[in-house]
């Protein structure tokens, strides 16, 4: 699903150099739960937001879903993040002036879809991380776990294939955390989505099926 | 989507209540004097009625009688010390001059030399304005009088309301027939209706009310006179010289053929006119014609430079720089606005970049949005501009000229607002859509 080769981040100014992510190899298979632990600043969403084509490599190669980015244009770029990636965040980043369901409806504002069906894929997104009662309400009235929740319809509306995750129980205490990890468990069981997830709970990460650490920019395991 | 982004524009007007506030507040004021602008341009430059074929005007008001004379200045400066002269600076300078001396024209000359003209298709001539004291029920009241001939009514094209204009047959006649504007018969009567077949008491003589037409107030005198009466019921016993007179000539061109060409035969037609009549003031031995068309004359009347071509271009600057007084400052202050409100939503940028937007969604996001705030902008403008009309209008403020509401005049306000809210909003959208994701994110205002 998603293979890394040789993956470098070296972030320059004019005086310093400093190696974010120094040769990364990676395969995450179809249907994995993948997590990425480290202490902070190792470079775990520096690898993340690679893998989400949200930022570049300085050098490697990323194949996803069996396709080479590294040559895409932006409008393709964006064309792949719409169709096949979906993210969620530690500090949620829903938008305050849009209602709970406007905010799941995002992903598909990008796509050639009705207004209508758009919102009923919205409103079943809603449903599956139990929701569909809070449709109308607006980030600022929802507490942390349910606007955690919210994110992950949002992530899961267009129907992906790989979900990317950084930190998503991050802001979160144990009880929520663990809601948000079960429904994650269950996106990736019961409908196959890659998921691959930083984070720095060493509980979360045995959840999952495979653990990767980063050590200053490199895999020690 | 476009939905979507009105919903979220709309909301965030509401959120940043200052912010929108100080936006609004110039948004509206600035649109609002541009509306004041196009109005005016569009009722005193456009081509509503009565002037519908204004671009096809050419104007002659003036006949110069020219005179060449040599001119010498002495100059004597001579120092003497001791009785002897140390320093001779005297000198002469010789050159030519001129002198025009400048008048209306006598209709003799108008009907003879200048109304039968190649690339003319109408010419009128006419006394452009007599204002006449009137006394209605005791009161003072003050009608500009025109002139004028049946090809009057095929230039400017009023619209008439009742009855009908004069034709050559009264004309030769000297019918005492007049057709007069909706306002003065008002002013005049008490009243609009049945008016035709009354008699108007001006300047001494009874006229019969034969047509009437719609008022429409505008700078130039003859385009909207109060009443029109054939030029020959004139008193022209004041028009002592075979030149010089009260008449003005008005010509529609011919389609197809321009205006310079028509000036060029009104300029040529002053070489065939007699220079030995006896009326002739010595010394003076040609003719100068100088024609305009309708905007170089305009531009003369609000800004005299000898050649009009410098008055209309003279007048073209002033309503640039208007237009860009009042649209590029505010539309750069807008941008600076829009700028610091857009970067606070970084991390919104961000998200949408993340979940797939690219930048041309971004740009059209933010352009919309833009173009939903200068439309409520734009409608407070239009209310403040109304209101500035309507001052403007009963006030008298630009002299006769009347603002007009005329469906192009929403056109155009309607273009000027969309034209501001892209204007506005396309840099800092443009700026906006280049942010890079993860910087975006990591903004984290959300």
């Amino acid at each position: 699903m998603i293979k890394l080769k040789n993956i470098k981040k070296v972030y320059r100014t004019k005086t310093i150099e400093t190696t974010a992510l120094n040769d990364i190899d990676l395969h995450v298979p179809k249907g994995e739960f993948l997590s990425i632990m480290g202490p902070s600043g190792c470079g775990k969403s520096t690898l993340l937001n690679i893998i989400g084509l949200l930022d570049a490599p300085s050098d490697g190669n990323i194949l996803v879903a069996g396709k080479s980015i590294k040559n895409y244009a932006s409008k393709e770029t964006s064309r792949f993040r719409n169709e096949k990636l979906g993210f969620i965040f530690q500090s949620f980043h829903l938008i305050p002036d849009l209602s709970v369901l406007d905010n799941v409806e995002l992903p598909l504002l990008y796509r050639s879809i009705s207004s209508k069906e758009r919102r009923t894929l919205a409103e079943e997104a809603l449903a599956s991380v139990g929701l569909a009662n809070r449709k109308s309400h607006f980030p600022s009235q929802l507490s942390g776990g349910q606007k955690q929740r919210v994110a992950i319809a949002r992530a899961i509306v267009g129907n992906p294939e790989i979900i990317l995750a950084d930190e998503p129980t991050g802001n979160l205490d144990s009880v929520m955390g663990d809601e948000i990890m079960g429904i994650l468990t269950k996106l990736n069981k019961e409908e196959g989505t890659t998921i691959v997830m930083v984070t720095h709970d060493e509980r979360m990460a045995k959840k999952t099926d495979r653990l990767i650490r980063l050590y200053d920019g490199s895999q020690v395991a | 989507m476009i939905s979507n982004y009105i919903k979220l524009a709309w909301r965030i007007l509401g959120r940043k209540k200052f912010f929108t506030f100080i936006s609004l507040f110039g948004i509206s004021f600035t649109l609002g004097i541009l509306m004041v602008i196009l109005s005016f341009l569009q009722s005193e430059l456009g081509t509503d009625k009565p002037l519908t074929y204004k671009n096809d005007f050419v104007y002659l008001n003036t006949l110069s009688l020219k005179t060449d004379f040599f001119d010498t200045i002495v100059s004597i400066d001579t120092t003497f010390l001791n009785d002897e002269m140390v320093l001779d600076s005297s000198f002469e300078i010789k050159g030519t001059g001129s002198m025009n001396w400048n008048s209306e024209l006598n209709n003799g000359i108008a009907e003879e030399y200048l109304s039968d003209l190649e690339s003319a298709e109408e010419v009128s001539i006419f006394i452009p304005s007599s204002e006449h004291d009137v006394y209605v029920n005791g009161v003072k009241q003050t009608f500009s009088a025109l002139y004028g001939d049946p090809s009057y009514w095929n230039i400017i094209d009023h619209q008439m309301l009742e009855g009908r204009v004069f034709d050559q047959k009264e004309m030769d006649a000297v019918a005492k027939v007049l057709v007069v504007s909706d306002k003065s018969a008002e002013n005049y009567f008490g009243t609009k209706e049945g008016v035709l077949g009354k008699e108007m008491f001006i300047d001494g003589t009874n006229y019969k009310v034969i047509g009437m037409y719609a008022h429409t107030g505008k700078i130039m005198p003859y385009v909207s006179p109060d009443i029109v009466i054939p030029y020959t019921n004139a008193n022209l016993d004041n028009q002592d010289s075979f030149y010089h007179g009260f008449f003005n000539v008005l010509y529609k061109k011919k389609k197809g053929v321009s205006a310079d060409k028509l000036k060029e035969e009104i300029v040529y037609a002053a070489t065939r006119i007699p220079m030995d009549h006896p009326s002739k003031p010595e010394g003076y031995e040609d003719i100068v014609f100088r024609p305009n068309t309708y905007d170089e004359d305009y531009a003369q009347a609000i800004y005299y430079e000898r050649e009009a071509s410098k008055s209309y271009s003279i007048m073209k600057w002033i309503i640039i720089s208007l237009i860009a007084f009042f649209v590029i400052l505010p539309t750069l202050n807008l941008i600076n606005l829009n700028v610091s409100r857009i970067m606070d939503r970084s991390s919104e940028i961000g998200v949408r970049k993340a979940f797939g937007a690219h930048r041309g969604n971004i740009i059209s996001q933010f352009i919309i949005e833009n173009i939903v705030q200068t439309i409520l902008g734009g409608l407070i403008g239009f209310g403040l501009a109304l209101a500035l009309i309507n001052m403007i209008n009963k006030g008298g403020y630009l002299m006769n000229a009347r603002l007009e509401l005329s469906p192009k005049f929403f056109m155009y306000s309607f273009l000027v607002t969309i034209l501001f809210g892209i204007l506005s909003g396309l840099l800092p959208a443009y700026k906006m859509s280049k942010l890079q994701i993860v910087n975006a994110l990591k903004e984290n205002k959300l």
